[in-house]
């Protein structure tokens, strides 16, 4: 059951009204002549709903950097006569993610959950607290090599204010309907009171159905392993000859975590202003491939070749994160293997230790 | 605190580099209030020869060149290396690849035997180099950071991340998507990927980033990418990343 249909144009009309008020992050079309097809996708600020394009496939990075950008100061300190001071800095601003695609959602869901695990990160949630999340169902496939399905990650029952669901074009035009789903009480406000959408009659609950049966159907799976058993499967797989064999092609360029959108680690530095005592602390986005990452003091680093970097993601997103937090690791995005310029592909490494096994 | 002494100077190179510190103008009043430069031939003219760090751009492409390097090392307690040139050779190695009775003859026409020339190098071929800040030009931020981490006494690290890094951080497109091999996974980083942000291949300007990942490049150009070697060779040999004559 939908709790509200509405049309492309009056959706535009309440994403304007939400303009109003929010910040509004969504996907936005930049040509690229030299691609197929040539245009590609990214999240993007707009100051007008007509600026984005939701009829996207997928966008190349995720929202995450809305959330926890990629480089960002925690507080800035200086010296005063009262001694050491320091001044927390928070990004509260209204903001709205639109169009986000429930890969994205659950990966924002394992954020709310890993920020809060022991020590609850105020940066993060003072961000995400002042953040809207209109989703964007996909009816099928964004583009190849995604595992979502594996993962349970391409249908999305929480972690959004509303959900839009593509039912296609009208019969009476050729503007896209949407089916909405609301998830908190804030998108329920947003459009129950709106005069631009209805309440769902017998041929929109059938076309509501007729949707979830077809993208039912235009889902398959990637991997040989089912997702509850990536955990016995990598068990057994510590000291296969897979490791090496693959890492011999890793630059350890961290392309891959980095446009992961579960990837959260980071690094912190202080830095100090050139004449007086004051500086700040910053943090940037880190990544377990990358060569130093397990470098600690006395320069002993834990994980000094490729291998066992790649080793450490893969256990990572398939199941260490879980195991921590509760909430599925990797949501089969296949950001990582798109990124990555030596080809190094997740799923083939999955299947392969599938085989060997 | 002294005020440490700083001198900047230039062997063959087009001295960009110390340029590039004149041109931290927002800053240069704040540096000048911490140290004191004893020797810049690009911003005064006096001379002093008790230096606490020296900056040294350009390469070792004379015997003249190695001389004065060897003579900096002697009175620089901290010796730098900044810049392309300074820290690979930089351009000045394309001449390394050409017969030097050639190079000699159209560069100096027929008065060759005036000019004493050798194989470009990079400094820390000639003297032992403390720190190097690379990259055609040196990175303003760099140098500033470095310079803040001398005067607060912390350690200096050079990223050993590769030039992606940046690349992802500023959401850029990656190039390989547009079919074009850029240089970035070997090179390392600290650019802010200005190159690929711009819409140019990374070349490899800051050197390579480490061994694992230039024999990666090896085993990928061959096995995952149909590219004439040749070609990307040539892009590596530009600002003297790498002079060899294969990948790994
Ligand atoms: S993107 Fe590929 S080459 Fe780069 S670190 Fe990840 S696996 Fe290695
Ligand atoms: S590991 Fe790869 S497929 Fe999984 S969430 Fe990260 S980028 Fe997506
Ligand atoms: S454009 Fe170049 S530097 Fe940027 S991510 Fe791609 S390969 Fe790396
Ligand atoms: S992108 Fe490459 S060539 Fe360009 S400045 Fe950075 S290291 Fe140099």
């Amino acid at each position: 059951m939908a709790d509200r249909i509405i049309r492309h144009s009056d959706l535009m009309k309440l994403v304007d009204e939400v303009a109003r008020k929010r910040r509004i992050i969504g996907p936005v079309a930049r040509s690229v002549p030299e691609c197929e097809p040539p245009v590609r996708y990214f999240y993007e600020d707009v100051e007008r709903a007509d600026q984005l394009d939701l009829s996207f496939r997928y966008c190349v990075y995720s929202p995450k950097r809305f959330l926890t950008p990629p480089s960002e100061t925690l507080f800035a300190f200086d010296q005063d006569d009262g001694g050491f001071v320091a001044a927390p800095q928070y990004d509260r601003r209204p903001t709205a993610l639109v169009g986000v695609h429930p890969c994205d959602i659950h990966a924002i869901r394992l954020y709310d959950r890993v920020f809060d695990l022991e020590h609850r990160d105020e940066h993060y949630f003072a961000r995400r607290g002042a953040t809207m999340i209109i989703g964007m169902d996909c009816p099928g496939p964004c583009t190849d090599g995604v595992f979502c399905k594996d993962m349970g990650a391409n249908v999305a029952e929480a972690g959004f204010d509303a959900m839009l669901y593509p039912l296609g074009t009208d019969t009476d035009g050729d503007e896209m309907r949407y089916a909405v789903m609301f998830g908190t009480k804030a998108g329920r406000e947003w459009l129950l009171y709106s005069r631009q959408s209805a309440a769902p009659n017998a041929d929109d609950e059938r076309a509501f159905e007729k949707y979830q049966a077809d993208k039912e159907a235009a889902f398959s799976f990637a991997l040989r392993t089912r997702r509850e058993d990536l955990a016995e499967l990598l068990g057994r797989s510590y000291d296969s000859l897979l490791w090496d064999a693959t890492a011999r092609r890793c630059y350890s360029c961290g392309s891959c975590n980095l446009s992961c959108p579960t990837c959260y680690c980071f690094d912190i530095t202080d830095e100090t202003d050139l004449a007086s005592g004051s500086g700040r602390r910053w943090r940037e986005w880190d990544g377990c491939h990358l060569p130093e990452f397990a470098l600690v003091a006395g320069d002993h680093n834990f994980r000094p070749k490729a291998a066992s970097r790649l080793r450490h993601r893969i256990y990572r997103k398939a199941v260490w994160i879980q195991e921590r937090s509760g909430v599925v690791g990797c949501v089969g995005c296949a950001r990582c293997d798109r990124a990555c310029t030596a080809k190094i592909n997740s799923v083939e490494i999955y299947n392969q230790l599938a085989e060997e096994a | 605190m002294m005020k440490p002494k700083i001198a900047i100077f230039s062997l063959t190179g087009c001295e960009g580099c110390s340029l590039a510190i004149l041109e931290l103008e927002d800053q240069l009043l704040d540096i000048l209030q911490v140290v004191e430069i004893v020797n810049f031939r690009e911003g005064m003219t006096e001379r002093g020869w008790d230096i606490d760090i020296g900056f040294v751009d350009g390469a070792i492409s004379t015997p003249e060149d190695k001389r004065e390097v060897e003579e900096l090392r002697k009175h620089s307690r901290v010796l730098v290396a900044i810049g392309a040139c300074a820290c690979l050779g930089g351009i000045n190695t394309l001449k390394n690849h050409q017969p030097a009775s050639e190079y000699r003859a159209y560069v100096y026409g027929d008065k060759a035997e005036w000019f004493p020339t050798m194989d470009a190098q990079p400094i820390s071929a000639v003297v032992k180099v403390d720190y190097e800040l690379p990259g055609c030009p040196m990175v303003k931020e760099e140098f500033l950071r470095f310079v803040k981490c001398m005067l607060t006494e912390r350690p200096f690290r050079a990223t050993a991340n590769a030039v992606c890094v940046e690349c992802k951080k500023k959401g850029v497109l990656c190039l390989y998507e547009k079919g074009i091999i850029c240089l970035g996974p070997v090179t390392r980083g600290g650019c802010d990927a200005i190159c690929p942000a711009y819409g140019s291949k990374c070349e490899g300007c800051r050197g390579v980033v480490s061994d694992e990942a230039l024999a990666a490049a090896g085993v990928n150009l061959r096995e995952q990418y149909d590219v004439p070697l040749d070609r990307v060779l040539a892009d590596m040999r530009f600002h003297g990343a790498y002079q060899e004559k294969s990948l790994p």
